[in-house]
């Protein structure tokens, strides 16, 4: 019997054997995933979805779209407005501004620049057909007028101090058309050109030779997308990946240390995370109540257990880096006694001691993110410990979003990324910004924050105001419509045979252009 | 068995209807609204506005329903609300990556399950058979969420055999083949097995053998044979299954494939894009289960359909 079963396992073996071939002949696929020679590979977490300046705003559209696009203006290492295709830019009153380009720029289609592109571009957003979401953002801009082939001006219905920064849209090729109709975004001018977009894969860029600053160092970038973050690590302990910025777990940077060669670095960044609070809710309107909660959040430990220093204690909105940022804004350090005394002081004293009875109920939300939900776990125990009993509630992205928006919760955590002009309070925090017309999504209202917030709008010297936003803070810090967790640091990974890298507070990659690799 | 392959292409059109009606309300009815995640948080409630309409979302759900229903009978899918590009073109550009990991899985499961469970109903009892028995449980009770980092760390980083993640040539498909195969040959052997000890001692394998026919024909012809309806019915099953996408494998694996497309588009609230995905799921599932059928007839001829 053992014969005969050997023999038929012999036959078999012919059937596995085609069978095997055919997987063979089935992958064979041409290998998309080597490494052109000179280009550095990137590991990402999502895929980009809009590289076209004009529509995207997911942070990795964002990040590459400006390797690809220049723009007028741009914030350089330490936040600072520099010139980038402007070559000189002044305002001629409070409300225009007038632009001279450079005329040594190209598009990666080998046409020139001119002041056509720049008004076609954001013309092309404003266009009630476009279904741009930067629409909003432009509104304060009444014509833009092209004065000669490299001049140009805006101007403003009104003052508007804020508008300066949508001097760092990326400009597209007048060429492009007013939609991003087909898959390939419009060319750009910047240092690196679209090669391929795979989506769900990857996107690939290639070095533009001909540059205005000069050829970049690298011949391109691969920006590989990679989901998991424990495979993005183990993508860098195999060589595959030789950059990664963010979007790892905490835990795995002691291990990139140790098993790797990676060189790590942590830079002050610009996202800010924070608890939201529902200012309609009849116990948290009260402002003892929320300072009691800003005391009864014990950062520290939760930064050094659960986040591993990859962030730093937080003040306020605005990050040390921004030039509006007010360090003497008042802080809440951890201190569950002065909770205790806050929260009876607010009328809410403890039914019974230090028994099991709270002293009031609320919920928290949160999304299903494991570390989000980590963290809430830890908050609920210490908002325990001062008589507060919590309710978790965590869910996927959209629902939770949606709840937040329509003002469906007490608490919640969240945060806000890419904070460069202080006007930002105003969508915040401002009384007519509450949803659907701003993110005031506690329904904050506060008449003398209103009137800075309007001030600081319309002034336009710079240290007049830096005065008006410091005001802002130190009234925020004590009426806490938000209760200050961390700012994320930017935390780099990188082969050792990266050179020239230069960190951003905003996470963005742009000094890749002057990168070297190998 | 024309009129059956004619019944069941007709019952493929209310079947698909079906599946993408059932879709369009629960993903109406869920809480989130693309208009918010598309314009983020600097648009005016006049732009959130002009964008509904200019989508199409301000009209009433049986008016979208019906352009929708319209739409389709043409072809159309529509335009994803975030990829500058068609529902069309953006699920052709997944759809290769999930036939070629779903193809490949079950090849891995068949070429795994099909000697071992076969080795085993040859010995019940045996160290082969307790082995195979254990490889089912352990098959079975590993997550795939575990097991492809496992094998990831060991082929990719310890042997460097294959790359970590990523789809490419042969090497990037053998960890995510494996992972998915592991899983549903573990299933099968358990099945295949219970079947061929069910047949092996039947009247008809005894015949065979009397009648001094080879032992890996006996095998072939009337135990196999006769033991693969029910595995079948299984097969067919995961693999539509495969078909759907599997997101953790492909997650795991960086696999771009209908599954992640198919979450990412929830997330988002991408409404054609979810519609598209469930399109294409419904379809793979239907024809699977028609291929199925016909696979009856194939293997046991005394499966009538009615004619």
């Amino acid at each position: 019997m053992r014969e005969r079963f050997l023999l038929h396992c012999h036959r078999s073996l012919r059937f596995y054997s085609v069978a095997l071939l055919l997987v063979v002949c089935f992958a064979c696929r041409s290998p998309s995933n080597e490494r052109p020679p000179g280009y550095l590979v990137a590991g990402i977490e999502s895929n980009p979805l809009q590289l076209d300046p004009r529509y995207s705003t997911d942070a990795n559209s964002v990040r590459i779209g400006n390797l690809i696009y220049n723009s007028l203006l741009r914030y350089d290492e330490r936040s600072r407005l520099q010139s980038e295709l402007a070559e000189n830019w002044r305002m001629l009153d409070d409300r225009t501004y007038l632009f001279n380009l450079r005329r040594d720029v190209t598009f990666h289609n080998g046409k020139r620049l001119t002041a056509a592109d720049v008004k076609h571009t954001y013309e092309s957003i404003l266009d009630p057909g476009s279904l741009s979401p930067k629409r909003g953002l432009l509104r304060p801009l009444e014509t833009i007028d092209q004065i000669a082939s490299h001049q140009l001006r805006f101007r403003l219905r009104a003052p508007h101090a804020p508008f300066i920064e949508q001097f760092t849209m990326g400009i597209v090729s007048a060429e492009a058309g007013k939609a991003a109709s087909d898959y390939r975004p419009p060319p750009g001018s910047g240092p690196f050109r679209l090669e391929a977009l795979e989506s769900g894969e990857k996107v690939v860029l290639g070095a533009n030779p001909n540059y205005w600053e000069g050829r970049p160092g690298l011949a391109g970038v691969v920006f590989k997308i990679v989901p998991d973050a424990l495979v993005r690590a183990l993508e860098f302990k195999q060589g595959a990946i030789d950059f990664m910025q963010n979007d790892l777990e905490p835990e795995m940077l002691p291990w990139l240390k140790s098993n790797t060669d990676a060189r790590v670095e942590l830079n002050q960044g610009t996202t800010f995370q924070y608890i939201g609070i529902n200012l309609t809710h009849p116990i948290l309107r009260h402002q003892k109540v929320r300072q009691a909660v800003a005391c009864a959040i014990d950062r520290d430990s939760i930064i050094r257990h659960l986040l591993k220093n990859i962030v730093s204690e937080a003040s306020g909105l605005l990050s040390p880096h921004n030039w509006a940022y007010d360090e003497s804004a008042r802080r809440w350090p951890y201190d569950p006694a002065r909770a205790k005394r806050l929260l009876d002081e607010a009328g809410f004293s403890d039914p019974d001691g230090d028994g099991p009875r709270p002293r009031f109920r609320l919920s928290f939300k949160t999304t299903n993110i494991d570390l989000r939900r980590r963290i809430a776990e830890a908050f609920k125990e210490q908002l325990q410990r001062v008589g507060i009993e919590i309710e978790l509630r965590s869910y996927e992205w959209g629902t939770f979003f949606s709840d937040i928006k329509t003002g469906n919760f007490h608490l919640y955590s969240l945060a806000w990324v890419g904070i460069e002009d202080p006007d930002i309070y105003h969508q915040i925090f401002h009384s007519s910004s509450v949803p659907p017309n701003g993110d005031n999504r506690g329904r904050y209202r506060n008449s003398e924050l209103d009137r800075l917030l309007e001030q600081g709008r319309v002034t336009l010297d710079r240290s007049e105001r830096k005065v008006i936003y410091h005001n802002v803070q130190r009234l925020l810090a004590e009426d806490l419509p938000y209760v200050p967790l961390w700012w994320w640091k930017n935390v780099i990974v990188k082969q050792p045979g990266l050179r020239g890298f230069v960190a951003y507070p905003d996470g963005e990659l742009i000094s890749l252009k002057r990168a070297t690799f190998g | 068995m024309k009129q059956f392959l004619l019944r069941r292409l007709l019952l493929l059109v209310p079947t698909l209807l079906g599946a993408v009606s059932l879709v369009f309300v629960l993903i109406h009815l869920i809480p989130g609204d693309p208009v918010e995640v598309m314009l983020g948080e600097t648009a005016t409630a006049a732009d959130k506005e002009a964008l509904r309409q200019s989508l199409g979302f301000d009209r009433p759900l049986a008016t979208q329903y019906r352009s929708f229903l319209v739409n389709l009978a043409a072809g159309d899918l529509g335009r994803s609300l975030y990829e500058p590009a068609s529902v069309v073109q953006i699920i052709r550009a997944r759809l290769p990556a999930t036939l070629q990991l779903a193809l490949c899985a079950m090849i891995a499961a068949t070429l795994i399950s099909f000697p071992l469970a076969t080795m085993a109903a040859i010995r019940p009892g045996g160290w082969i058979d307790r082995s195979a028995l254990t490889f089912s449980l352990l098959g079975l009770s590993l997550p795939n969420f575990w097991l492809g980092p496992l094998l990831m760390i060991v082929f990719s980083i310890h042997l460097g055999w294959t790359p970590v993640s990523g789809r490419g040539g042969l090497t990037h498909l053998f960890l995510p083949a494996v992972t998915l195969g592991l899983g549903m040959a573990a299933i099968l052997v358990r099945i295949l097995r219970a079947s061929l000890l069910q047949v092996i001692h039947q009247d008809y394998v005894q015949t065979a053998r009397a009648k001094g026919l080879q032992e890996s024909r006996v095998w072939l012809k009337h135990v196999l044979r006769n033991a693969m309806l029910s595995v079948i019915t299984i097969m067919s099953l995961q693999f539509g299954g495969l078909l759907a996408g599997s997101l953790i494998t492909e997650t795991i694996f960086s696999w771009p494939g209908i599954g992640r497309l198919t979450v990412q588009a929830i997330q988002t609230r991408d409404y054609p894009l979810v519609q598209g995905c469930v399109l294409v799921i419904a379809t793979s599932y239907v024809l699977v289960n028609f291929i199925t059928d016909l696979l009856y007839k194939l293997v046991d001829p005394r499966i009538s359909y009615g004619d």
